[in-house]
Order: structure tokens, then sequence, then C-alpha cells
């Protein structure tokens, strides 16, 4: 039987052609790199799904170089594929194999470094999700990051430089926190793998220093799910990235912090009682803030890819909101909303990449009505605006349910009015861009006429049907919600749970199906509402128009003056929102 | 353990930060991340420093003698190797961004920025 052998495939495949590719980049003909990144990224996402079956009865696990534990402690480094893990390996390769074909031929002039980045940033991927041991899943989130500064500057233009330097530095401080708070941790603990480190937290009693160890490993993380205030480098790297980077970038990495955090969460710290009620609710501010900010700032952008990165910051908030619920059914929504959101916005960001390569433009204002020869385009955009404003079907109104379900009545309330106000901003602001490019509507600009741009332009060499077709598929993927979506997802998060919040027994389902969100339904109107007001505004009422901008405004531009493109701001909101943090921990 | 890695570590972290957030160049800036970076192999050799005890190498003393911790000096290499990649990749690209915009000063790159 082969499958004990499959878990490391995956990591150990792509790194391996990366390696071969590099090395014979020189005298391949053109086609090879692209036919070998794609078989290889298809290859990799086979093995997961192949996982995901059996890892459904029983999780796989793989000790490298034969460590085996010893006495029931750890002494070795292991993959463990729980249902999850493989899952997320799946949607990973799904991603890249639908950037890959979208970028096909592109990327044909230096000696397929490209591709080569490529396969190594799939490959960190992979195994930051199977890995088990805590220093090894920091490893793993370097070479994703690295992986991923130098795909930012690819371009090597002076706005991908400065965005890539942003980028890397902020990042690097969260990966130096994360490595500080493994090694708290570790002094306290005294083992990395997350089994050992949950038994280790039981036994112990958590002081300063296991307490601050966590805090600093949650922050590395949340610096790379770009939460408030730890988000700045994000929409600086996503708007200057080549669009299939983007689309990598937006629909899975940025999700990934997320993902290892509860992973974190609910392995390691829950059990060991560690996540007090402060955290549980400074978390969920936490993400409603980012919700509600990344809302207000994709409606004031106009440079296309950054407006989408704010949004990317929005949908993000909605998981730490899925998480800090610290309820199965928000677990769940967690995966699922990451699913759809990720597909979802994969297409929109091939979109945007569709309009630099056939239009030579980014620019909202600039690129109006210059799409109408490409409209079949526009109306995946606008499938995809509709899709992110959170109506009750497909993966993300499902995601929706799930999140929203068990925090209807926490904080006042408040929680599915922000998800309704973010999905209906980035929404909103999806629509109106899609609305001006494609049909040229909103002569007169709103408050994005002052957001920054960009004179970009990427190769046009591609034919339309060959970029828009992953993007359309991507959209199809992300409508379908299979019959059986609960019981499975109740096989997902099962091996997350604690061992007591499951009813073996009686073999009742753990995970309640949630009745849908009523609020999801005014998610559309309002996104139409703010999309027609920027674009009708030459023919409402001068009034209006100067009163609804006389009470947004002001705000808008203090925001817009925070994200100045500074790295030095950017280091300092991440050091005061990491004080905020510890204090918060330690009360 | 005692007090003084803590505080050699937290001086670092801070100094390194507080170089970070009033630099007036990239590349002085990219000096003070590794000094954050400094920080955390201070931490980490200190979390496995064992008073009296030698290198975890057993070839002359037998297995059992007192060593320090070998996990932790396997994760400040690897720090390492990762700390450099880093740093020659954002030298890399100040270089370029040096080309192209004849300057490294974070105050007139913004100036420029809008």
């Amino acid at each position: 039987m082969m499958l004990p052998l499959l878990p490391p495939l995956p990591v150990v495949m792509p790194l391996t052609i990366a390696a071969l590719l590099l090395a014979f980049s020189h005298v391949l003909p053109r086609p090879v790199p692209d036919a070998v990144a794609l078989f290889a990224t298809v290859m990799a996402g086979g093995v997961c799904l192949a996982m995901l079956g059996p890892a459904l009865h029983a999780p796989l696990v793989y000790w490298f170089g034969g460590w085996v534990p010893r006495h029931g402690f750890p002494i070795g480094i292991g993959f463990y594929v729980d249902p999850p893990s493989a899952a997320m390996g799946v949607f990973i390769a799904v991603l890249f194999t639908a950037a890959l074909v979208f970028s096909w031929g592109y990327y044909d002039e230096v000696h397929a470094h490209f591709h080569v980045l490529m396969l190594l940033f799939l490959a960190g991927m992979i195994g930051f999700c199977l890995t088990h041991d805590l220093f090894d899943m920091f490893v793993w989130f370097e070479v994703i990051s690295v992986a991923a500064y130098a795909l930012t500057g690819y371009q090597l233009r002076v706005s991908a430089l400065e965005g890539a330097i942003n980028f890397t530095i902020v990042n690097s401080i969260g990966s130096y926190l994360f490595l500080a708070g493994i090694g708290l941790v570790y002094i306290r603990i005294g083992a990395l793998d997350f089994s050992a480190l949950e038994q280790g937290m039981r036994q112990a009693t958590p002081d300063m220093v296991a307490r601050g160890g966590f805090v600093l490993v949650a922050t590395g993380l949340l610096i790379k799910a770009a939460q408030v205030p730890f988000h700045f480098w994000l929409s600086d790297a996503h708007a200057v990235a080549p669009s299939p980077v983007s689309v990598i970038f937006s629909g899975v990495m940025v999700a990934l912090g997320m993902f290892g955090l509860a992973k974190l969460c609910w392995t390691v710290f829950l059990p060991a009682g560690e996540l007090t009620q402060g955290v549980r609710h400074f978390l969920l501010g936490m993400g409603i803030v980012t919700v509600l900010l990344g809302g207000l700032m994709a409606l004031s952008q106009r440079h296309l890819k950054r407006l989408l990165a704010f949004s990317t910051i929005s949908h993000t908030g909605m998981l730490l909101i899925g998480l800090a619920s610290f309820r199965p059914q928000g677990l769940a929504g967690l995966f699922v909303y990451l699913v759809g959101h990720g597909l979802v916005k994969g297409a929109l960001f091939m979109i945007s990449g569709i309009l630099l390569a056939t239009r030579g433009g980014i620019d909202e204002l600039g690129l109006r009505g210059a799409g109408r020869p490409i409209w079949p385009a526009g109306l995946a955009m606008a499938a995809g605006g509709v899709l992110l404003a959170g109506l009750p079907f497909g993966l993300m109104g499902q995601g929706d349910d799930y999140i929203s379900a068990p925090l209807r009545h926490s904080l006042g309330g408040i929680v599915p009015f922000a998800i309704v106000f973010g999905a209906a901003c980035t929404a909103g602001a999806v629509l109106r861009a899609a609305g001006r490019i494609f049909l040229g509507l909103g002569p007169v600009a709103g408050e994005e006429e002052r957001g920054p741009t960009d004179e970009e332009a990427e190769k046009a060499d591609r034919p339309l049907w060959l970029m828009l077709w992953p993007a359309v598929i991507l959209l199809l993927l992300s409508l379908i919600v299979p019959n059986g979506a609960n019981a499975f997802l109740t096989g997902l998060v099962r091996d997350w749970l604690p061992p007591e919040s499951a009813n073996l027994t009686t073999g009742a389902p753990m995970l309640q199906k949630p009745p849908h969100d009523p609020a999801a339904w005014f998610g559309l109107p309002a996104a139409l509402a703010l999309a027609a007001f920027d674009l009708m505004r030459h023919r409402l009422p001068a009034w209006f128009v100067g009163m609804v901008d006389k009470m947004k405004n002001p705000l808008l531009r203090y925001l817009q003056a925070a994200h100045s493109g500074d790295v030095r701001d950017y280091v300092a909101w991440a050091a005061f929102g990491l004080a905020t943090f510890a204090v918060v921990w330690n009360i | 353990m005692n007090l003084l890695p803590w505080i050699v570590v937290a001086w670092l972290m801070l100094a390194g930060l507080y170089g970070m957030i009033t630099s007036g160049n990239i590349v002085h800036l990219i000096g003070c991340l590794s000094t954050v970076q400094s920080a955390t192999y201070v931490l980490l050799l200190a979390a496995g420093y064992r008073h009296g005890a030698g290198a975890p190498i057993f070839y002359t003393h037998p297995p059992g003698t007192p060593a320090v911790d070998p996990v932790v000096q396997a994760l400040v290499l690897t720090d390492i190797v990762i700390g450099g990649a880093v740093t020659a990749l954002l030298l890399a690209l100040a270089l370029q961004l040096h080309k192209r915009r004849g300057s490294l000063k974070p105050d007139e790159l913004r100036a420029l920025h809008r």
C-alpha cells in the first residue's frame, strides 16, 4: 500500500521539479517550463485529493527520516494530513493550476525563473498546511514568504520594487516575531510537535513566557493574514505583483495565515485553556474593524488591483470573525468562505490581468469605456462583484451563514451588520469599476479620483479566451455547493475539535446547518446603490451628492492618508498592534 | 536562564524597531531589520544554554553527559540562512530601486509616490 508514503510527495515533487527546471532552463524550448510547472501542480493537487478520502477516516502521519515517537514523545518532524489540511492542499493546487493556465506563455523570456518561483511557492504552501511541527511551520512560512517577495518585485518596475520592499520588511518582522514566539514556547514546554505542545500546555500552568510566545506566534500569522493594523503591506504588494501572482496572493496566501492561526488556536491554544474571553473579543473586534476598513478603502480606489487588494483585506477579516467565534460552525464557515472567496477573488484578479494585457491599463478612470470590445470579461467581472456581495447562495453565501450564525447576538448584534457593510462596499466598488470600464458610465469621478494610481501594462500576446476561461471556471466552481456539504464539513472540522465536543456515542451531527442569514439579502441592493451613486453623480441632485460626500469624505481622506506607502509608518502600526495584543492577552 | 539575555533580547528588538520607524535610508532600515532578527538569535541560544554543559557532540564524551540543547542551535542555523536570503533579496531590491529612482530616502520616495 502506497498510502503511508504519500504525505511528503506534494511538497517534495514540486521542489524537485523546480530544481530540475532551473538546472536545465537554458536548454528547454519555450512551452516546456509552462507544461512541466502545470504538470507538477496538477500532480500535487491529485496527491492531496487522494489523501483527503482516507484522511476523513483517520489522519495520515509521516515521520521524516523514520524518527518515529519514542515512548509516546515525538522526537522527529512529522507531516500530519488531517482532512482540513488535505482539502486546503487541493484548493491551493486548483488555484495554482488556474493561475498557470492563465499565464501560459507569458513568462518565456527569462530562464523559467517565474515557473521555478511558482513551484517553490506551491510547495511552501502545501508544506505549511501539512506540517505538524511549530518550527517546521515557520520554515514553510518563510519559503512561502521568500518566493512571494521575489515574485512581487519580478517585473522590476519602480512601483513593483517599492511594493516588494514594503511587503518584505513588514512580513519579515512578522517572521521574526513568529520565531521569537516559538523560542518562548519552547522554553516553557520543551516541545515543538503540535500534540506534544498541547499536552505540555495542559500540564504546565501558563505564565508570562508561554503567553508571550502565543502572542508573538499569533501576531506573526496575523501580519501574514493582513488584519488591521498589520494590513498595510497587502495593498502595496498585491497592486504591483504580476496578475497571475496576485491571483495566488489574494486567493490563498493571505488566507493561509488565517488557516495556520485557526489550526494553532483550535488544536493547541484552545485545549490548553489559553484563549480567554478577552482574547476572543479582541480577535473578533479586529476582524470586524478589518471588514469595515477594507470595505471603505476599496470604495476609494481607482487602481483596480489595489481596489481588489482592499477587498481581500475586508474578506479576510470575515475569516477572522469566523475563527474568533470559536464555535464549530464558525470554523466550518471559515473553510467554506476561504475557498469561495479565493475562487471569486482569483477570477477578479485574472480579469484585471486581462485588462492589463488587452487594454494596456489598470486605472479605472483611465479605462472608462475601454472595455467594450472585450465585453465577456465585463460579464465575468460583474458576476464576481455580485458574488462578493454575499447573497445567500454559492460558497461565499454558505460561508457567510456559517460564520454569522453563532455571532448573531454577540457584541450587541453588530456582526451581521458589519458583514453586510463590508460585502456591500467591496461589491459596490467592483461593480462601479465594471460599470465604468465596460459600460462607459460615470464620467464624473468621486472620492476614488484621489486614490493612488500607476501606469502599467502586461504583454499582449495571449488570446482573450485563454485568459478568460480559467476565470470563468473559478467563478462557476464558487457557485457549486454540493448536497451533503454539511456532512463533509462535519468530517472536516471534527479532527480539530477538542474530543469532548464530539458526540461519538450517539452519532448526532455536531455541526448544525445554520439557517440562512436574512441580512445577506441586503448586500447586493446596498452594493448596487453604492455603485450607482458614484456612477450617476452627475445626474443626481447636487445637494444630495454634496451631503453624502460631506459625510463620508473626511473619513475616507483620513484613511487614505494613513495608507501612506511609507514603510516606516507600517512598522510603527505593526508595533502598536503587537503592544495592544500583548496587553489584552495578559489581562 | 538569568535576566541578562532577556534584557539583551528586549533591547535589540526595541532598538531595531525604533531604528526602522525613524530610519532615513532604506539600506539603514534593512540593517535595523537584521538587528530585530539578532534578538531572535540571542533568545533561542539563551533558551538552550545549560550552565557548565558542553557542545552536543558526543564523539569524545559518552552520551548522557550534560550538553546544551541542540534543537535550538538547529533553529538558529535555519534562522541565519533565512535571514541571509531575505537580507540579500531586500538589498537587491533596494539596489534596483536606487537605479531607477536615484534615491533611497523614504521621504523622497514618498514625495514622488503620488
